[in-house]
This record gives structure tokens, C-alpha cells and sequence, in this order.
């Protein structure tokens, strides 16, 4: 076609815009957390790590952490069993209840998150429940379980479901179908539900907003205080924790090649 | 003897948590908002003044821009996503993969984070951007951080993934030949957009505006981060009725306003996509 | 010498994808109102071809004349022609009714006009009219046929192409609605450019067959042609189950090498012969001892499968009409010289 080169060059500038929109907030931040001063003043006449031996030498960096990890492990842990049960209800078994169920199980996620937060925190209070991070593992936990789900029952739609008659018909058991033939075409879905739901537990800010009481996780610890009391600590804790989150998803990565080549 | 289905015991788990921890606190603010204005009990004695002093109160405008910014960055993130997703779709391969990792990776990065950084972008005199003009090329610039239009940046910044990737979703539902017969058929590329294209991604879109919506209706960090005292969206109005006015009857019958424009929204697309569809492929 | 242009005139048509040369300088005419079928094995580019035509794919080279008029840089949507796709192409999100009315509301035609003009095209297809408001995700894979035809047609196209309708629809549909679009043809006088890997297919339907291999044109004839004179061991062997016997020099003359026979009158280097031209017959012109292999009745005919010397034939003999050879019996098996058709490669 006429003009073909020229088109596909605004294509590649496009997405190269786009690209380059979504990363420069993030190298902002990269950039600010290597500043010596309590003001902004780019560029920085010195160059430091300051920020980052500050960060590494205070307590609430490590409380942060403690408190994120916490709230995202025990989401991690209600999403995949949650999940699970759900996406064989959702996609595997076709049962009376099931349309209603999947058009019900989307709601949590189309809910704008804190109204949801705030509806978690009235009622809790209503109840005499003191918000902690306990409860914004909840909060979390409705949000993130619905996708969860989701993403397993996307790979147990492409399963079929003869291979489990197949394996009965040659004599395993109940038991034995589940470990032998289910729980391996499930494994990746879990694996990448796990994953996104510690990640999305990790970096959530508007649930936590409202429902994690005194306990402060990480993101929102760094919007309190880019409102007020901001200092080079913000970004460099900004770095570390996002960082934090990478090492975890590397771990979880190499736990599966691990295990996996355990298995064979 | 009734024998159920494992299908529903299965989802018994899922349905009870969502129950108890989804449904009930949502029964528990329909429930404040009809309480007196003030109180903290939970007691049969109903009625409506509270939704009556909303918008007496002042708390219409809240509502009004969160609708206004709802709306505009879901149209926004529309008109950006849709090119890009159909490049991404049509250039599929090694290079495609790549840039959908790349723009799918900060949704994983706390938008408190990303935020936090495009406001030290633009941040006035000292900021990344304007320091970097004037080191370089010595041009004093503004800010437009502070404002609702930085709000609303903030809002396209933060939900641009959610539409787009809905949208991927619904643009790999069209087929080529579709696209090709409306060609040979006579139709121009508005036609083929208009006749074609959106009709078959319809489902995509559907769920990329929606999702994108309705988080926006809530959204309330990119205000306070990047809007300042600018605009107050309807989550800080009814977080200052929580917790500094201790209303919480009013707090509730804000918080169910969202609701139900939610639910009008919501309800109706839940009916009609099947998202197993979208799924399945 | 005053002629009128051809419908269609290809000039050098080429079309490259990187190393691969898909349509290899073709060059022909097609008359107005002929049909025209384009036959080939997958791989061969005749559906690359179908889609320069139709404007779907730019040309590496080459020109194309619409009626004299040169549309070689016309877009599709452009172009007066209309395609029959392989999958169909049909627009599910659409009824029967809004599928046929489409490119006439491109052109922006009235809706009543539209409307009349599509139950006109319902019943030139055979499908009721009570069809025009049914989704086409509710019709049958015949219905679906008849569906794309009438959405070509309602483009009022000068020529429409159809690639491979009918490969994916079971044999008895097939004959019907092949059947169906001869008439089609022969009512609407419009040029139809065909395209087939199904020579049986092209003999029933086709005015003019070209047979395309590696990017170009085998052989061009009407079917009769084809079928009596083919010009290659390639266009032979697109007719089915045929015999092919290479002929070599000797000092005494030209022989069937395999069968160790002489070949008089050999015109070319392979014999190409028909498996009903050879019979249990000792006293043809040129006979041959030959095994029994296989057996197969095929209803009105008896195939056999033969070996004599190195060489594995078929026959085919009418039922009834003696011959009781069994399996692994020996006898003399013949054929005319006249029923043979050389081919030099």
C-alpha cells in the first residue's frame, strides 16, 4: 500500500509516546530518591545515595515492609484456595447456580474501591471491630479473590474434562485423578493467580485507605506522606519497596522452576 | 436423597466470604443511611432525611465532578487505548508482547508510587520537567499541577491499562476476513470502524469503559496527590463525613448514591456480556 | 480490428512476499460473462491471486484493467467486484437481511429501496424471505452460502470472485449448490472469476479452467480441453486417478520402460491414460501381463489395481460387463495408443 512506511512509522512513534507517558512518573521517582535536600530542586546539585542509607538505617522502612507482606501473604493464600474452589464452580462444572454465580462473582471487582473500603470500615466499626491489618486483608481479599478466580477459570476453560474420565477408566482413583490430572492443568492458573494477587495486594492503596486502621502498609504510608512531611526518603522508600515487589515475583518465579524440575 | 451438584459446593466457600464480607457491609450503609443523622446505633427507626440534606448540603457538586471526571477519562482513555490496542493486535509478535508487558508492568507499581511521581514531574520550578528545561535549554515554565486538569491526568495516567486491556480483548474478537469483506463490499475505513469494528469488540469496550469508570468513580488519590484543594470528589466528601464530622448516617447515604449510580451501570452490562465468551478464547 | 475490452486483463500481474514469489508474472484476459475457474493445490497462490484481484492485496508488479480501465491502485473498497470468501466473512452481529444490505448502505441507497432490493436477492438464492430479520448466527452452513452469495451480489459487482466457497461443505450440499451457482451464472450473465483445488469441481462449473502451479498458469483451456489434452504429468494428475507411463529410446524404438512394452506412435515422453481405457483385453493394440492387487467395487464400475513389471496401474471396468478377475490372478490387459494423451513433462 501507498504510504505503508510513513504509516508504520506513526505506529512506532505512537506506542513509543505512550510508553514513555507511563514510565516517566516512575523514573521521576527514581530520580527525586537520589536528591540530598529536604526541598525539590532538579537538577540535583549533589548526587547521593543519602536517601536510601536514611531509609535503610530507619525502623519504618522495615515496618512497612513487615505490614505489606503480612496483609499480601494471607490474601495470596485466601485467593488461591478461594479461587480455586471457585474457578471449578466457575468453568469446570456445570451446574444450576452457575450463570448467576459468574454474573454475581464480577461485581466485587466493577465496585468502585473505596466506596468499598469506607462501606468495609463503617460496617466494622458498626460492629465494634477495630480496623487493622487484619481487616484490610479483607478488604483486599474481596477485590482480589473475584480475579483470582477469574484467572484460573481462564486456563480451566481450555481443559477437558474427558482426560479426568479417561484417567478413571484406567483405574486411578478419586484421589489419584485430582493429584495426577486436575491439579497439574490448574497449576499455572494458580500460579499466575498467586502472582496477581500479591502484586495487586502489594501496591493497593484505596482499599487500604480505610480499613487498615493503625497499621500502616506501604503505599499508604507513601501517600500520607507525599502530602505532607515530604523528604528524598519518600521516593528512595518508593524505589525499595516496588524493588521489594520485584525480588518477591523473581522468588516465586524460581520456587516454580524449582519445583517443577523437582517433579520431573 | 438430594444429591447437589460438586459445582455448587465448590462455590459454597467463594459465595459465603462474598456474603459476609461484600453483601452484609453493603446491607450494614443502606441500613446507616436510613438511621438518624448522628447516630451510631443500628435501630429501626427509618427514614430519609438523610439522603433529603445531601444535596441541601452541598454535597451535589462532589458527586457532579467525580461523574465529570468518570466520564471524561473513560472517554480519554478510550480514544487512546483503541489505536494502540489495534496495533498491538495487528503487529502481534515478539515486538507486541514485549510493549503489552511493558505497559501492563505499572499496574503492579503502587499508584501511590506513580502518583507521587508524575506530581515531582511536574511539580514548578524544582519539579523533573521544569528543571530540566531550564538546565538545558533556560525556559521558565509553569505548572499545571493543582488544578482539576492535573487531576484528570493523574485519572488517564493511572487508568489507562484497564481500558486498554478489555479492549485487546475485544479487538482480537474481530476477524480479518470480517474487516476484508466490508472493504470489498464498498465500505471506507469510517464505515468499516463504525459498521465492523466497534460492533464486534463491543464486549471488550463494554468492559474496559465500565471497569474504567467505575474506578474512576471513586477515585480520590489522584485529587489529593495532583488536584489540591482544586476539587473534592464524592470519596473525600464522604471520608470527612466518617471521620471528621462523625455523621455517619450521612457518610452511608453518600456512600450509597455510589452505589446506585454504579449499580444502574453495572447491573444492566452484567446482564448482557458474557464474559465467558471473552474468556474462553 | 475493433474488440471490445476484456472484462478483466491481468498484465504481468506479480506479487512477492519477501523471498517467496506467490503470483508469478501472470498475464491473461477474461472475457465478459465467462467463468472462469482457477484451480490449484494449496501453496500454488491462487488464492494471492483471488485477492489482487480484488484489491485486497497490492501487486509487487504488474497491471490490472477493469473493462480497458486501469484499477491496478484502486482499493477493494473501491473496486466494482465483490468476493465470496472461503469462511464467508459473514457479519455475525447482523440479520440475514442487514448482511445483503451492505454495501448498498456504504453507497448510501435508501432503506426501502435496500430492503426491496435485498428480498429481491433472497429469492434470486433460494432462501424465503421470511429469512431477511434472522440473525445469520441461526442459519445453516447452506443457508450461510447463500447468505454471502447474495451480499456479493447485492454490491451489484461487475465480477465476483469467490474463493473456495464450497471446500468446507459436505458432498451432497456441494453438488446442489454448485448446481445452483451455474444457474446463478447463466440468470445474472455477470463474469465469475472461481477459485478451486477441485478440478471435478471447475469441470462442472467453468467456461475456461486455469490450472496454477508455483505462481503460474499451467495450462488455460475450457474443460474439455483440459480433460482430453492435458498438457503435463501435473494437469494430469489433478483429474484424479490416472496412469502415467514415462517412454524411453531404445535402438528398436520408443518403450513403456516399466512395462517393458513397445510404445509406437509415442508423441511424448509420458503417456497419460484413463483407468477405463485400459481392459482385460488380449487383443488391443498394446497388451501387457498383469497381477491383480486390489479389488474394489465402486458401485457402477470395478476398479483394479495392477502390477506389470515395475509399473502399478489402475483400471476400471464397467460392472457387469464380464472380466470376474480375482485377487492375485494374472491376464493380459491392453489399451488403444488412441486413448493416450502425450505430455512432453
Amino acid at each position: 500500500m501507498i504510504g505503508g512506511r510513513a504509516r508504520n512509522w506513526v505506529k512506532v512513534i505512537w506506542v513509543c509516546t505512550i510508553l514513555t507517558a507511563l514510565y516517566l512518573p516512575i523514573l521521576s521517582v527514581l530520580l527525586a530518591s537520589l536528591a540530598n535536600t529536604r526541598y525539590m530542586r532538579f537538577p540535583h546539585k549533589v548526587w547521593s545515595l543519602d536517601a536510601y542509607r536514611g531509609a535503610a538505617a530507619d525502623y519504618t522502612t522495615v515496618t512497612l515492609h513487615v505490614i505489606s507482606l503480612q496483609i499480601a501473604v494471607w490474601v495470596v493464600l485466601l485467593s488461591v484456595v478461594l479461587g480455586t474452589l471457585g474457578a471449578m464452580a466457575y468453568a469446570r462444572y456445570d451446574w444450576r447456580g452457575r450463570t448467576l454465580f459468574q454474573k454475581m462473582l464480577v461485581l466485587p471487582i466493577f465496585f468502585p474501591q473505596p466506596v468499598l473500603g469506607l462501606a468495609l470500615l463503617l460496617s466494622m466499626s458498626a460492629l465494634g471491630i477495630a480496623p487493622s491489618w487484619k481487616t484490610a486483608v479483607v478488604a483486599h481479599a474481596v477485590w482480589i479473590v473475584p480475579i483470582v478466580t477469574l484467572v484460573i477459570s481462564i486456563r480451566l476453560f481450555g481443559y477437558d474434562v474427558a482426560q479426568e474420565e479417561a484417567a478413571f477408566d484406567l483405574g486411578a482413583s478419586r484421589w489419584q485423578v485430582a493429584r495426577e490430572v486436575t491439579f497439574p492443568a490448574l497449576w499455572p492458573g494458580i500460579f499466575s493467580g498467586a502472582l496477581f494477587a500479591f502484586l495487586l495486594s502489594w501496591s493497593n492503596l484505596p482499599l487500604s485507605i480505610y480499613t487498615s486502621g493503625a497499621d500502616t502498609p506501604l503505599p499508604l504510608w507513601l501517600f500520607s506522606r507525599t502530602a505532607t512531611n515530604y523528604s528524598p526518603l519518600v521516593p528512595a522508600i518508593a524505589v525499595i519497596g516496588t524493588f521489594v515487589s520485584g525480588l518477591v515475583v523473581l522468588a516465586l518465579l524460581l520456587l516454580r522452576r524449582v519445583l517443577s524440575r523437582a517433579a520431573n | 436423597m438430594m444429591r447437589r451438584n460438586p459445582g455448587f459446593w465448590f462455590a459454597l466457600p467463594l459465595i459465603a466470604a462474598m456474603l459476609l464480607f461484600f453483601a452484609a457491609p453493603l446491607v450494614i450503609v443502606v441500613w446507616f443511611s436510613l438511621m438518624p443523622p448522628r447516630s451510631f446505633d443500628l435501630t429501626t427507626d427509618f427514614g430519609l432525611q438523610n439522603y433529603q440534606s445531601a444535596f441541601a448540603d452541598g454535597y451535589g457538586p462532589p458527586l457532579m465532578w467525580s461523574l465529570i471526571g468518570a466520564t471524561l477519562t473513560t472517554a480519554i482513555t478510550a480514544a487512546l487505548a483503541w489505536p494502540t490496542a489495534k496495533i498491538l493486535h495487528r503487529h502481534a509478535g515478539r515486538w507486541a508482547s514485549i510493549v503489552t508487558a511493558l505497559i501492563a508492568l505499572p499496574i503492579f507499581i503502587s499508584e501511590s508510587v506513580r502518583l507521587f511521581g508524575l506530581s515531582v514531574f511536574l511539580m514548578p520550578g524544582g519539579g523533573i520537567l521544569a528543571g530540566t528545561l531550564k538546565a538545558l535549554f533556560d525556559v521558565q515554565i509553569g505548572t499545571i499541577l493543582n488544578t482539576r486538569f492535573a487531576a484528570l491526568l493523574g485519572m488517564v495516567y493511572i487508568h489507562f491499562p484497564f481500558m486498554l486491556f478489555p479492549m485487546l480483548l475485544g479487538v482480537g474478537m474481530i476477524p480479518a476476513d470480517r474487516i476484508e469483506a466490508a472493504q470489498d463490499l464498498g465500505a471506507g475505513r469510517w464505515a468499516i470502524l463504525r459498521e465492523v469494528e466497534l460492533p464486534l469488540a463491543a464486549p471488550g469496550l463494554l468492559v474496559g469503559g465500565l471497569l474504567t469508570f467505575v474506578l474512576c468513580l471513586g477515585a480520590n488519590a489522584e485529587a489529593a496527590i495532583l488536584g489540591g484543594r482544586a476539587v473534592t470528589v464524592i470519596t473525600a466528601a464522604i471520608e470527612q463525613r466518617f471521620n471528621y464530622a462523625q455523621d455517619w448516617p450521612m457518610g452511608a447515604a453518600l456512600t450509597v448514591l455510589v452505589i446506585l449510580v454504579t449499580a444502574a451501570l453495572v447491573f444492566p452490562a452484567v446482564r448482557r456480556i458474557d464474559l465467558n465468551r471473552i474468556i474462553r478464547r | 480490428m475493433t474488440k471490445s475490452p476484456a472484462a478483466l486483463s491481468l498484465t504481468g500481474l506479480t506479487k512477492r512476499f519477501g523471498a517467496m514469489t506467490a503470483v508469478d508474472d501472470i498475464s491473461i484476459d477474461i472475457r465478459e460473462g465467462e467463468f472462469f475457474t482457477i484451480v490449484g493445490p494449496s501453496g500454488s497462490g491462487k488464492s494471492t491471486l483471488v485477492r489482487l484481484l480484488a484489491g485486497l492485496e497490492a501487486p509487487t508488479s504488474g497491471r490490472l484493467h477493469l473493462r480497458g480501465l486501469d484499477i491496478t491502485a484502486m482499493p477493494a473498497n473501491r473496486r466494482p467486484t465483490a468476493m465470496v470468501f472461503q469462511s464467508l466473512a459473514l457479519f455475525d452481529h447482523r440479520s440475514v437481511g442487514q448482511n445483503i444490505e451492505f454495501a448498498m448502505k456504504m453507497k448510501g441507497v435508501a432503506p426501502e429501496a435496500r430492503r426491496l432490493r435485498a428480498l429481491e436477492l433472497l429469492r434470486l438464492v433460494r432462501l424465503p424471505e421470511s429469512y431477511y430479520a434472522r440473525p445469520v448466527t441461526q442459519c445453516s452452513g447452506g443457508e450461510r452460502q447463500r447468505v454471502a452469495l447474495a451480499r456479493a451480489l447485492g454490491s451489484d459487482p461487475e465480477i465476483l470472485f469467490f474463493d473456495e466457497p464450497l471446500s468446507a461443505i459436505d458432498y451432497r450440499l456441494r453438488k446442489t449448490l454448485e448446481v445452483e451457482l451455474k444457474e446463478l451464472h447463466q440468470r445474472t450473465g455477470k463474469t465469475f472469476i472461481y477459485i478451486t483445488h477441485s478440478l471435478e469441481e471447475a469441470m462442472v462449473l467453468s467456461d475456461r479452467i486455469a490450472i496454477m502451479r508455483a505462481g503460474r498458469f499451467e495450462q488455460i483451456g475450457t474443460p474439455d480441453e483440459i480433460y482430453r489434452h492435458p498438457t503435463s504429468r501435473f494437469v494430469a494428475s489433478f483429474m484424479g486417478e490416472v496412469n502415467i507411463l514415462a517412454v524411453s529410446q531404445t535402438p528398436a524404438g520408443p518403450v513403456f520402460a516399466d512395462l517393458e512394452c513397445a510404445a509406437p506412435e509415442a508423441a511424448g515422453a509420458f503417456a497419460v491414460l484413463r483407468p477405463e481405457s485400459l481392459r482385460p483385453d488380449a487383443s488391443a493394440p498394446v497388451t501387457f501381463a498383469a497381477t491383480v492387487t486390489q479389488k474394489l467395487m465402486l458401485g457402477s464400475r470395478t476398479q483394479f489395481h495392477l502390477r506389470a513389471g515395475q509399473a502399478a496401474l489402475i483400471a476400471e471396468i464397467a460392472a457387469g460387463s464380464g472380466a470376474s478377475l480375482s485377487l492375485g490372478e494374472t491376464a493380459r490387459f491392453g489399451f488403444d495408443p488412441a486413448d493416450i494423451a502425450w505430455v512432453q513433462a
